[in-house]
């Protein structure tokens, strides 16, 4: 087998200028899905009558499908509609200013937002009954009770479940080099191609997905410690 | 880019990539298959504290949880031909079919690995040295004692895995296999109906998925008939609690995979 480790390293350190776009997928999509997935839990939990159903059909929907079909349906129709819409209502925007980027980052909130709803839902539902019916009777508000009482516990028992999901977000991005998107995946085929050594490059690409999720999960080790102090500091 | 939408597409492309389900299904059914004598294979050295192999079989999981699935095919595909090499074998007529279901037998595996792990786990020690001290052997302690109720717990992350495999396999078409999404490739750039194409696709993988997840619960409340049983009897909410502690555990969610 004729590997070569040096250009191993040199893939490597390649492969960082790809990082950012990874690291921009990532925290975005993550962000935006907890939005989402708060806005989707709690429509669930609180039964909001048409909202509830929507909710619970989204969910079903984006986890019963590939994250690819959702990334390609977005790339492929959002510019339709667009298109449709400057040319009904005279929008100044096109289809073609819109960067790619936009596209990928659109997608993958909308699936990572029904991973977090179901995340966000089982934290909330872990939380004692008992404990909401005491803040009702000490006569706090709905939101009181929600950012006092519910949310930092909720927090605690999903931090295990959160950080699978950023882990799942991140080697998600890797998709986005199917909708030309410079990810380290894409980076990867371009230095792939251009060296004509792809065994190597995978293998530096691996590596550097392989650091960061074994730092994701560190960091989440660390903060579970730390916020589980109130539970004489052992992991739930 | 694309042509106009038109819905007419999408029925029409449903029985085309239909044709291609048993592909997309050979390949979950088989890498599962493999993923379970693999995933057997590396929990034992774990479970009995192996020295050397209790690190391999670390190392491993961790790099097939820590790395997202399309490198690993892309290493698979260019990095089983040369091991090949190696022990004199031509991999190069080889169909691009069998790399993939390499890959995905090989994340499986991890994944499967510690779903065996913490099922046996979850199985209370007590009942194990019960079970020795009325005379069972090892065998029938595994057998009768720890697989059945290790079983239960696992169904539904097992589950989940099945039907993270089942949507993994659509990335099979970036080395070139010909499964359901690599039709669909073909098919919308033969129609320039793009937005059809993925509308038909994502509806069979639906459908799958919820299919699969019914015969999955089917299982599961056969499998938990005996909790079901207990629990209507004593203390409902701690037996419940303690199944799903068990479920909702962070070392079993498929992490990285499954989306």
């Amino acid at each position: 087998m004729s590997l070569d480790f040096g250009f191993i390293y040199t893939a490597f350190l390649g492969l960082f200028s790809a990082l950012p776009n990874t690291l921009i997928i990532t925290v975005v999509s993550v962000l935006a899905g907890l939005v989402i997935g708060i806005i989707t839990a709690l429509a669930r939990i609180y039964k909001v009558p048409v909202l509830s159903q929507i909710s619970h059909g989204y969910v079903t929907f984006i986890r019963g499908t590939p994250m690819l079909m959702h990334l390609l349906l977005i790339y492929f129709s959002l510019p339709l509609l667009i298109d449709a819409g400057a040319k009904h209502f005279g929008w100044p925007l096109q289809s073609k200013d819109v960067p790619y980027m936009v596209f990928a980052l659109i997608s993958f909130s909308i699936t990572s937002g029904a991973y977090m709803s179901e995340v966000v839902r089982s934290g909330i539902q872990s939380v004692n009954k008992g404990q909401i019916e005491a803040a009702y009777a000490v006569g706090m508000t709905t939101w009181q009770v929600l950012r006092r009482i519910v949310f930092p516990q909720a927090f605690v028992v999903s931090l295990p479940n959160l950080t699978n999901s950023v882990i799942g977000m991140l080697h998600g991005s890797t998709l986005a080099f199917t909708v030309s998107v410079t990810e380290i995946q894409a980076q990867a085929e371009i230095l792939a191609s251009t060296n004509w050594k792809y065994l190597e490059v995978y293998i530096a690409a691996a590596l550097l997905f392989w650091g960061l999720t074994v730092l994701i999960e560190r960091i989440s080790g660390l903060v579970e410690k730390k916020i589980n102090v109130f539970n004489g500091g052992r992991a739930s | 880019m694309s042509r106009e939408f038109n819905i007419d597409y999408v029925f029409s492309f449903i029985p085309k990539m239909l044709s291609y389900l048993h592909i997309t299904l050979f390949i979950v059914a088989s890498s599962l298959v493999l993923g379970l004598i693999i995933g057997l294979l590396v929990a034992l050295p774990r479970m009995y504290n192996i020295p050397f192999l209790k690190r391999v079989s670390q190392v491993y999981v961790s790099f097939f949880r820590g790395t997202p699935i399309l490198i690993q095919l892309f290493l698979v595909y260019y990095g089983l031909p040369e091991l090949l090499k190696l022990v004199d074998i031509n991999s190069s007529r080889w169909d691009v079919l069998w790399f993939a279901v390499a890959t995905y037998a090989l994340n499986s595996g991890a994944f499967i690995s510690e779903i065996i792990r913490s099922g046996v786990e979850a199985v209370d020690r007590g009942q194990i040295e019960a079970a020795q001290s009325v005379g069972m052997s090892g065998y029938q302690t595994f057998t009768r004692i720890i697989m059945p109720q290790a079983l239960a717990v696992v169904v539904p992350v097992f589950s989940n895995l099945v039907i993270g495999n089942l949507k993994d396999t659509s990335l099979a078409f970036t080395i070139g296999a010909m499964e359901m999404t690599g039709k669909s490739q073909t098919l919308g750039s033969a129609t320039q109906h793009f937005v059809e194409t993925y509308i038909a696709l994502s509806l069979i993988y639906l459908v799958i998925s919820l299919i699969l997840q019914k015969l999955f619960k089917v299982l599961e409340n056969t499998l938990l008939r005996h909790e079901h049983r207990d629990a209507v009897q004593k203390e409902p909410e701690k037996r419940k609690s303690f199944v799903v502690r068990y479920l909702r555990s962070p070392r079993l969610s498929k992490g990285g995979k499954g989306i």
